[in-house]
């Protein structure tokens, strides 16, 4: 908890610098920040898989997850998809522009409990980005982690996000990267799979003994791929997701993010499928 | 021996406190048939008799309706954070916080207030609320009646209870109150203003348990997905009339006021009855209907705040069920639990 001063005021923001923007699709952008305040950027840290709130002044908050790496000390980044009002006025920002931040909120990856596993990442359109700080943590840290496994789709080829991280990461060792998109979404040069991600997925044969796997997309990509796990043999306790409730204050107040008895943005957003599975269907 | 005062020596005691600068906040009749918890003009504008409670609830000394977070200023691409626009806000740390002083509030509202001391305080403490509670005394007025939607006795209140009182009042029935300080702020408030007496107050023996609340924490906790919830709640026309007269409803959005109010960040109350508030921005809502809505309310109140901070969510007042336009609110969820 960040909350040094008894007195403070919880919702006030941090104000970050933008220092690039990156437009990744036709609707989706990612920014790179950086505090202002030199005294709070030395002491900020976070873990990967843990979410911010970011605000566009004049126009309101919205929650993020953050998906830089924990190790990048000099910026944080995140990445969004143009739905409404705040991500429209994000939209627009350019370099040096001032965003507010308040966090970093919720639980994160227990990235130890991970270590000495194999790694499974499976990701569908815009939940790359949550995933993308755990992958360059995971390479950052290469001893801990046994092979790394990427299965990343998106509808089509336009809406692929972090597509040159990805030809990065499949020249590490130990790194497999399988690319596809859903039927009827690809180009004629389109060199990757042709499928939705849960198919993809078991036609790739990951051949791997008691891994930890991160499974974020659509409920629906979520469900289909669970009972493919579990021929896999991997227990719900491993599969781990992040969820997305919508959310308002980050801080366990405002009532919104309320899933059967948990505050996702205390006790999440990262849950196993076996938490998951004991909550009631309200995400 | 009891310590008494008049009711001409309360309306006194309320004309010197709105004299002194403090927010005094008591029931007045804002039109006829209805009677609100308002700021106090005047000593005269306090109603004491004659109605059950309040529509609305004392939350709002605390948790005000709309309240400022936080100024900004742009310029150019440069922003710089201030402090609120208004007079009264606490975004500055250091700023006064005005001292409040809500008279004949009813013990099934101040009760409400330890009860929301979990929520601002687990982990992060909320200041904005918490500075406002410290400078709020309450003084209670134990009810002599009650309402046909007051089911007090059923979540462990009564007409007397003290909790979240800083003196309660009983009427004697000759125009004159007994004064029981609970707290030093209520014996500050009262110090040198009572006169000793043999005469003790009394108050109503309050409404018969109308349902057994374990019953109903039981019944939501394995009736996720169960027609319950549509046959009694598909009437609700999502207004939020229930969380908005609530005295423990919390919920709340952060909002922009925009450039053309002076760039300003507000929190707002909100309620879990509002289509938009679980909305995703894929368009998937986990709750889509109406009934879903009202599960929540219920599952809430009483499974989720009682497992995580030990109390339920609900202090029997009533206001959900004789303000829904529907009559659905607590009291008619719970007892159809209860009795179906
Ligand atoms: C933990 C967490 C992590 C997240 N991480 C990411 C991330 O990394 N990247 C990302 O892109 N998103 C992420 N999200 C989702 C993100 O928070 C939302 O996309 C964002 O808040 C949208 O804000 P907005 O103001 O732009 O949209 P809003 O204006 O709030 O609109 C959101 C959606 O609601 C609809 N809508 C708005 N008002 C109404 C109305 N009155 N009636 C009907 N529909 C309406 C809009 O059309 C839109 O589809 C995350 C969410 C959570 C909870
Ligand atoms: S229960 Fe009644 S008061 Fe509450 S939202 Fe529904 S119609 Fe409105
Ligand atoms: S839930 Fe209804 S009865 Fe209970 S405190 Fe709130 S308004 Fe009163
Ligand atoms: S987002 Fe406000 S309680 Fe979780």
């Amino acid at each position: 908890m960040d909350n040094a001063n008894a007195n403070a005021n919880v919702y006030k923001p941090d104000l970050m610098e933008v220092v690039s923007v990156r437009q990744q699709t036709p609707d989706v952008k990612s920014l790179s920040l950086r505090f202002i305040d030199p005294e709070r950027a030395r002491s900020f840290s976070f873990q990967v898989g843990q979410f911010g709130i970011f605000s566009a002044f004049g126009y309101g908050e919205s929650t993020f997850n953050i998906c830089s790496s924990s190790n990048w000390k000099d910026r944080i980044e995140f990445c969004f998809r143009k739905v409404g009002r705040v991500t429209e006025a994000l939209w627009k920002t350019e370099e040096h522009d001032v965003v507010g931040f308040r966090g970093p909120y919720g639980n994160g990856y227990p990235m130890d409990v991970w270590k000495g596993h194999d790694l499974v990442f499976l990701g569908g359109g815009i939940a790359m980005p949550p995933i993308r700080c755990a992958v360059w943590y995971a390479l950052e840290n290469r001893a801990d982690y046994g092979e790394i496994t990427i299965v990343y789709g998106a509808r089509s080829v336009a809406d692929l996000v972090y597509v040159d991280e990805l030809d990065e990461w499949a020249k590490h060792e130990r790194v497999r990267v399988v690319r596809c998109v859903d039927p009827g979404g690809e180009t004629p040069d389109w060199k990757g799979e042709i499928g939705f991600v849960p198919h993809v997925f078991e036609r790739a044969q990951v051949q791997s003994k008691d891994p930890v796997v991160l499974v974020i997309g659509p409920p629906i990509m979520i469900k289909n791929t669970l009972p493919i796990l579990d021929k896999m043999g991997v227990t719900p306790a491993s599969v781990y997701t992040s969820i997305e409730n919508r959310m308002k204050c980050g801080i366990g107040k405002c009532g919104r993010c309320n899933v059967g008895p948990i505050y996702i943005c205390k006790d999440g957003p990262v849950l196993t499928m076996e938490q998951l599975q004991q909550l009631p269907a309200d995400y | 021996m009891s310590e008494i005062i008049s009711q001409s020596g309360l309306r006194q005691l309320v004309a010197d406190r709105i004299a002194a600068g403090t927010i005094v906040s008591g029931p007045t009749q804002v039109k006829p048939k209805l009677v609100l918890y308002a700021v106090l003009g005047s000593p005269d504008d306090l109603l004491l008799e004659g109605f059950v409670r309040p529509d609305n609830s004392i939350k709002e000394c605390v948790f005000p309706k709309q309240e400022e977070l936080y100024g900004y200023r742009i310029q150019g691409n440069n922003i710089e954070l201030t402090d609120g626009l208004t007079n009264d806000d606490l975004t500055n740390d250091d700023a006064p916080v005005p001292k409040q002083l809500v008279v004949a509030a009813r013990p099934c509202d101040a009760a409400a207030l330890p009860i929301l001391d979990h929520i601002f305080n687990w982990d992060f403490k909320d200041e904005f609320y918490n500075r406002r509670r410290a400078a709020t005394t309450v003084v209670t007025l134990a009810c002599d009646s009650h309402g046909e939607n007051c089911f007090c006795t059923s979540v462990g209140l009564h007409p007397a209870a003290e909790r979240g009182s800083d003196a309660m009042l009983f009427e004697l029935g000759d125009g004159s109150y007994e004064v029981r300080c609970i707290t030093d702020k209520g014996r500050a408030l009262f110090d040198g203003k009572t006169e000793e007496s043999d005469k003790v107050g009394r108050a109503d023996a309050g409404p018969e348990k109308k349902f057994d609340p374990e019953t109903v924490r039981a019944f939501v906790d394995q009736h996720f997905e169960d027609p319950f919830w549509s046959q009694h709640a598909l009437t609700c026309v999502g207004c939020g009339v229930c969380a908005f007269t609530c005295p423990t409803c919390h919920c709340f959005d952060i909002v922009d006021a925009g450039p053309s109010a002076g760039n300003a960040r507000y929190r707002t109350w909100d309620s879990c009855q509002f289509p938009m508030f679980t909305a995703h921005a894929s368009g998937h809502n986990p709750r889509a209907g109406q009934p879903s809505r009202q599960r929540q309310r219920i599952l809430h109140k009483f499974s989720i705040y009682p497992n995580k901070f030990g109390e339920i969510l609900c202090t029997g007042c009533g206001n959900c069920t004789r303000n829904c336009p529907e009559g659905i609110g607590v009291l008619t969820v719970a007892t159809e639990i209860d009795h179906g």
